[in-house]
């Protein structure tokens, strides 16, 4: 029975986070191999659909990071953003959608360390919560697996 | 149909030594939609573009994915040889293989494995990706440049001579910055007033140069090539074209005892004042909150006085708006004020002063006027002991970075000081030297031989007052960790250097970066010292981090070059990647519904309002359209809109939701 | 209710309006939305507390602004629904006559929607106990628990989106759920569909929600749905201060405070 590796999909933007996701890489600092970036313009762009979308196609995890409140490069886009997340954050956890699977964080592009630190303590909490089932369950993948 | 090239790049050992790159080039060759796949060495070298060209032509490939270095690195570079290929330059994109997977992690079948999920979800990301083509926007060949000290005056000057009109914005009433407080420099001791004044009256009279003083920024809008600054110009009380700087005005002031900035509070001035006798505008301010008439209703003796009638109690702040297409933060640094040390009793003991306040007392126009006094009494010290790293260097309590600076100024000091006073003792407690510049290593030398400074390695532990001396307590590191006492008559702390109070705002203000000592963050630490991530805003000086004048002076060269190269179009092109309101034909026309939640959350006001009429002219409905202009591209708007009427060029929802997919599912 | 039906067929008579949006019998005891466009069809006008179906809902409808200036019959939840599509500028003053009717059953006109605002000011939007503590128990559930909770009663959802229908402010021309490019959410009725589906009506009416409960009562299944919209509507209060539609007011979600807690953000 192989260790249960969590599958965890993390929204960055592009002027901090993935900055400071580069500067992780310059300085050699390693991390977990289980997070897997994918770039936004700014943390405003991300829909919390792609969030459900996430959780739909089996991810275990989520990080959504970025610029620091008053250092957004578009000003308010993490203002919005924070709104939205406290928001839906409250509908998770009304619905039972286990909240500490996603993690959000402002890491600046000069945080080269917070981002891996960042992941690896994500890494270990999911690794703690283990896989999520039940949400597959929900989205069927167990039952795709049972008929294959 | 897609035809998608993949180059996976080995970047050397970078990425091939953790990620199987044969294996990923292969798996990425599986994919549906992928004509052709490869991997390479250096794909950013130019058999590297080379063969993405060829391929381009041969395949005839609708779109490129590069897994290589991160986008920010080398986007840039793979575009364009995409564009010279032929191929739209938006349908490339990157994999960032080596900063974010092959240097953060072991080598590894989760590592490869990873990378091949890295390459998938940028391919799936290209085979949304649409044709785009670059905005122009118009350049205002006029520079903003934000501090007037000695960086700002040299970045200015290059770019006034290069042609173009330069604002040059001081927050105190005259130019010159920390270098006008300076008696001389290292390593030639030269009179720095000597060498700033000319440049200072320089850009007084330069024709392209408007200077402005006592203002500071208000707001700045805009982007590159267009930016719209607002200037506050605070109320100096003086109609500067009828004064004349005769200064009749600063020698009746009745307002004698206010501690002068300009000479650290080692010296007065009065309400009405010029900050120093060199300065440049020669035309006072009058301080409002030290005035009699200001704070009290009484005097204006200075009205009275005045020939020429230039005194206006009336003055307002005023708001001046300026189109300017270029920044440049000049705004420097400031002494960290070491009451935070106890030990060294600064604050407590008046004896005991910084750096900076020793340069005061050894300028000939100081409040000493020139000679090295103890600010208790007077006397002339018979022993000096400098303290270096007085608050650098030091994780606990101070600042950790060294300040660069002090360690040959407090060289500089001591020799000024024995050159002052030929029987007086110098000493040093010092860490280490560092004398890295152009004829620095000899000057230290010079000190230590010539004018036979002590040099104590060591730091100080405490220092106290006793009969009107200082006890200084440290210890010599080099001689068996023997304690030294030394009973001192004055002891100056070389300070660290830190960010200037306002610099946090000031970077809000124009979104800039900073780092957690507020000093501005540059675009690259290597390759990149001039720019900010803020795309037409540059830095020069101090602001950045501490540096000695020479550096300085490189710097805000640099810094001019790079608004010259700006100014040396007519046109800029903007990145087309902006946001967009869906049309479809009737009798929908769009599936916008004009609820505008996304103009409201627009930072820039890019979005406004469209009536959607019929042949007749009759509004069917009201939409909301994007201003291409002034889109940034952050899309928030996006993410509002319910109904997905408006979306974003380069990160569609399309594409988004493609990647998430991509990402999470293995083939 | 004559003094209603005298003030409507006068409105059409005149030609004021062309179309008075009201309560009428429906099957069973039950009443129904009507649409009197002449003045005999205004005798069919009733108002009794029967009458729950949020009328707002058809101040965006394409098929009802065809027939011309609306009149429309408004208790005080309809009245929270005007005040809110005014605000989200769906409608003008001048598109609408409006017949409130107070909490006490009396007639009571408004000229302007500030005034609607001044009206509403009085009658703030109150989540019952009955509910805050429903709400309660299933946030004390453990997590798991929680999920199985909701996922069972979501069962029986078939996605008629009748709530959808019901809801005044879901007027959007596309809605999202019928993007198929790309395709967000599960159509299915199928635990996942169920489960994506409310999550993002939920979502779209955060600050938005007036606590009409027209979403519950269209709902054929009879499945508790208003509790989510009411547990967001606390969260607001919660987070944000008050709710409620308001003309100054931004939206809460299209607006920020530089200190919004953040006590999760890390």
């Amino acid at each position: 029975m192989t260790e249960f590796e969590p599958k965890i999909i993390a929204f960055v933007c592009n002027w901090c986070t993935y900055a400071g996701a580069d500067l992780t890489g310059t300085s050699r600092i390693k991390y977990a191999q289980n997070v897997k970036i994918i770039r936004f313009p700014c943390t405003g762009r991300i829909d919390f659909m792609l969030l459900l979308k996430s959780f739909g196609e089996g991810a275990d995890g989520i990080i959504v990071s970025g610029c620091h409140p008053n250092d957004c490069h578009y000003t308010s886009g993490n203002f919005h953003a924070r709104r939205r997340w406290i928001m839906f954050r409250g509908l998770l956890d009304m619905l039972g959608i286990d909240v500490r699977r996603i993690q959000y964080s402002w890491v600046s592009a000069a945080e080269g360390s917070k981002w891996a630190d960042i992941v690896n303590s994500t890494v270990n909490t999911i690794r703690e919560l283990g896989p999520y089932t039940e949400y597959e369950k929900v989205a069927g993948y167990l039952e795709k697996e049972a008929n294959q | 149909m897609s035809k998608i090239g993949v180059f996976i790049c080995h970047c050397g050992e970078n990425i091939s030594a953790t990620v199987d790159v044969a294996r990923v080039a292969e798996a990425a060759g599986q994919i549906e939609g992928v004509a052709f796949s490869t991997d390479y060495k250096y794909m950013c070298s130019d058999p590297g573009q080379t063969m993405i060209k060829q391929a381009i032509k041969e395949k005839g490939l609708t779109g490129v994915v590069v897994g290589s270095c991160s986008p920010r690195m080398h986007e840039p570079t793979f575009r364009k040889a995409c564009q010279e290929a032929g191929l739209n330059p938006f349908m490339c994109e990157m994999a960032n293989l080596r900063e974010h997977c092959s240097w953060v992690h072991d080598k590894s079948e989760a590592t490869t494995q990873k990378a091949i999920d890295l390459v998938r979800t940028l391919v799936e990301k290209v085979k949304l990706n649409k044709p785009l083509y670059s905005i122009k926007v118009p350049v205002t060949k006029t520079a903003l440049v934000i501090g007037g000290g000695i960086a700002g005056i040299q970045a200015s000057l290059d770019i006034a001579n290069a042609g173009h009109q330069v604002i040059l914005v001081e927050r105190d009433p005259s130019i010159g910055g920390h270098m006008s407080q300076l008696s001389e420099t290292f390593p030639t001791l030269d009179c720095s007033q000597c060498i700033l004044t000319p440049r200072m009256v320089e850009v007084a009279q330069h024709p392209n140069i408007k200077l402005m003083t006592y203002a500071e920024l208000e707001k700045l809008e805009g982007s590159i090539g267009s930016f719209k600054a607002t200037i506050r110009k605070k109320a100096k009380s003086i109609d500067e074209d009828l004064c004349n700087g005769c200064g009749t005005c600063t020698t009746k002031c009745p307002t004698k005892k206010i501690p002068s900035e300009f000479n650290t509070g080692l010296g007065m001035r009065t309400a009405i004042y010029v900050p120093f006798p060199q300065a440049v505008p020669n035309k006072p301010v009058i301080d409002k909150e030290n005035c009699s008439y200001y704070q009290k209703g009484k005097c204006k003796v200075c009205e009275k006085v005045c020939p020429t009638g230039a005194i206006r109690f009336d003055q307002e702040d005023e708001l001046v708006e300026l189109e300017v297409g270029a920044v440049v933060i000049a705004t420097g640094f400031d002494i960290m004020q070491p009451s935070g040390f106890p030990e060294y009793g600064y604050g407590k003991y008046k004896d005991v002063i910084t750096g900076l306040q020793f340069e005061r007392l050894a300028s000939a126009s100081g409040p000493t006027l020139g000679e090295i006094r103890r600010p208790s009494d007077g006397k002339i010290p018979e022993k000096i002991v400098f303290v270096a790293c007085a608050g650098s260097r030091d994780p606990a309590k101070g600042i950790p970075y060294c300040s660069k600076i002090c360690c040959m100024y407090t060289a500089k000091h001591a020799m000024l000081y024995q050159h002052k006073v030929h029987h007086g003792k110098s000493y040093i407690f010092y860490m280490d030297i560092r004398a890295a510049g152009k004829n620095y290593e000899e000057f230290v030398r010079r000190a230590i031989v010539e004018d036979e400074v002590n040099y104590i390695r060591g730091r100080v532990s405490k220092i106290y007052e006793e009969n009107g001396k200082l006890i200084v307590k440290g210890v010599d590191t080099l001689s068996s960790a023997k304690p030294v006492e030394i009973e001192a008559d004055m002891v100056v702390l070389a300070s660290a250097a830190v960010a200037n109070p306002g610099a946090e705002a000031l970077a809000q203000k124009m979104h800039v970066s900073y780092d957690s000592y507020n000093f501005f963050s540059e675009a690259h630490p290597k390759l990149k010292p001039v720019e900010t991530n803020t795309a037409g805003i540059f830095l020069a000086g101090a602001c950045q981090a501490p540096k000695d004048i020479p550096e300085t002076v490189s710097q805000a060269s640099g810094a001019a070059s790079k608004v010259i190269i700006l100014f040396s179009k007519d046109e800029l092109s903007r990145d087309p990647l902006i946001a967009v309101v869906n049309r479809s034909p009737a009798p929908v026309f769009s599936t916008c519904v004009g609820c505008f939640m996304c103009a409201s959350a627009c930072p820039y006001q890019a979005i406004g309002e469209e009536l959607i009429t019929n042949r007749q002219g009759k509004v069917i409905k009201k939409v909301a359209k994007v201003n291409p202009g002034l889109c940034q591209g952050c899309g928030t708007c996006v993410a509002f809109c319910r109904s997905k009427s408006i979306d974003i060029q380069g990160y569609s929802n399309e594409q988004m939701c493609a990647e998430v997919i991509a990402l999470l599912n293995h083939e | 209710m004559s003094e209603l039906v005298k003030k409507a067929a006068a409105l059409l008579e005149s030609k004021l309006v062309q179309v008075v949006i009201g309560y009428g019998k429906g099957t069973g005891n039950r009443t129904r939305a009507i649409f009197a466009t002449q003045v005999a069809e205004c005798e069919n006008l009733i108002f009794d507390s029967r009458c729950v179906q949020n009328l707002a809902v058809y101040l965006t409808k394409l098929e009802i602004k065809k027939l011309g200036k609306p009149a429309i019959v408004a208790p005080v939840p309809v009245l929270r629904s005007i005040l809110q599509l005014a605000v989200e500028n769906q409608i003008a003053e001048s598109d609408l006559v409006i017949l409130g009717i107070t909490p006490e059953s009396e007639l009571i006109d408004f000229e302007s929607f500030a005034s609607i605002e001044t009206f509403l000011s009085t009658h703030k939007i109150e989540i019952e106990e009955k509910y805050t503590k429903t709400i309660d128990a299933i946030k004390a559930m453990p997590v798991a628990e929680r999920f199985a909770y909701w996922v069972k009663e979501l069962e029986p959802c078939f996605k008629c989106y009748a709530c959808r229908g019901a809801c005044p402010l879901c007027y959007c021309t596309r809605c999202t759920v019928d993007d198929n490019q790309p395709q967000w959410i599960s159509v299915a009725s199928h635990p996942l569909g169920n489960l994506e589906w409310h999550i993002m009506r939920a979502m779209h009416l955060a600050g938005r929600c007036t606590d009409c409960e027209a979403c519950y009562n269209a709902c054929p299944m009879g499945i508790p749905i208003h509790l989510l919209t009411k547990s967001m509507l606390q969260d607001v209060a919660d987070n944000f201060g008050s709710y409620g539609p308001s003309l100054d007011k931004q939206n809460t979600l299209s607006s920020f405070k530089p200190d919004d807690k953040e006590s999760f953000i890390r």
